[in-house]
């Protein structure tokens, strides 16, 4: 559970300083093959010692809201400003969680972000992954962190 | 440092030699509406010298066809067998380009592919970053593979 904890220092830290807003940390759980509704997701590779993907899933209602208090301008839907918002967020996310991984900073590396966004769709990995999902609390919202992580054998 | 010639030569590679199925190359665009057809698609992070996103996009019955082809089986649905394939071809891709950009002296280190799949999603990438995207046609259609990249100074 190493990993949970690392996911939640991240998104806490990240949320608190760059986008002003407290969230709290639920049970982190495997999640299963459910697929993400209305949703926008944010991913990004890592890349060396650790071979990961870091993900935050967040339905519609709660990408604008963040977009809004993030870029501190009203959004009203899915549009460019919040694909790239959480985008971002994925990139800063992924940018805290590689100095918890790499404390001394040159091992691992961050790829570009994606962003996956829609009406319907599921995102899995490899099987032979070890996932770690964490929910958060937001005004009574929830939105997801996940690391899918493979060791370097 | 020509990135189509790499995904063309790559993919081709991995076509003729693991999955043994013909395709052939079409012009690269730079903007991918055809993609909005395609209901399941694979992506791996890149990082190193070059920041990246490397997607290989199928319309399902054309994952099928290939996930079918490399596995050696009859392929229904889009099933954790496809994914995990397609998930497979992302990364063999990416380890593709990764040798391909070595013999220029430019270093690429891969993070894990995750696949995407479902009736309605779409994939971005930062505004600012730059895009490439080969078609390649097969007997029951096409499918593509994507690069969003940005050069890291």
């Amino acid at each position: 559970m190493e990993y949970a904890q690392h996911l939640i220092t991240a998104t806490q830290e990240i949320f608190s300083s760059m986008i002003m807003l407290d969230v709290a940390a639920g049970e982190p759980f495997k999640r299963s093959k459910e697929t993400l509704k209305n949703s926008v997701s944010g991913i990004i590779g890592l890349t060396g010692t650790s071979k990961a993907l870091l993900s935050i899933h967040l339905p519609n209602t709660m990408a604008i809201d963040v977009t809004t208090a993030f870029l501190g301008m009203e959004v009203q839907e899915v549009d460019e400003d919040v694909r790239d918002a959480i985008g971002e967020l994925a990139n800063m996310l992924g940018g805290n969680l590689k100095t918890a991984l790499d404390p001394a900073g040159s091992n691992v590396q961050l790829s570009m972000p994606s962003v996956v966004y829609g009406e319907e769709y599921a995102i899995d990995s490899l099987a032979d992954a070890i996932t770690v999902t964490v929910p958060f609390d937001l005004d009574g919202k929830t939105f997801l962190v996940e690391l899918q992580l493979r060791k370097e054998s | 440092m020509d990135f189509a010639k790499k995904i063309i030569d790559s993919t081709e590679e991995i076509f003729s030699t693991m999955i043994f199925i013909d395709i052939s190359a079409e012009e690269g665009l730079f903007e991918g509406k055809q993609i909005l057809d395609c209901h399941v698609s694979s992506m791996i992070g890149l990082s190193g010298d070059i920041s990246a996103m490397l997607a290989i996009h199928c319309p399902g019955n054309i994952g099928l066809e290939i996930a079918g082809a490399m596995l050696g089986m009859e392929l229904e649905e889009v099933d954790a067998d496809v994914k995990d394939a397609l998930g497979e071809i992302a990364n063999m891709l990416a380890g593709g380009l990764k040798e391909k950009f070595a013999q220029e002296n430019i270093h690429l280190e891969l993070a894990i592919p995750t696949t995407v799949s479902g009736k309605g999603y779409s994939i971005s990438s930062p505004t600012r970053s730059n895009r490439v995207i080969i078609p390649f046609n097969l007997k029951q259609g096409q499918f593509f593979v994507e690069m969003k990249y940005s050069l890291n100074t």
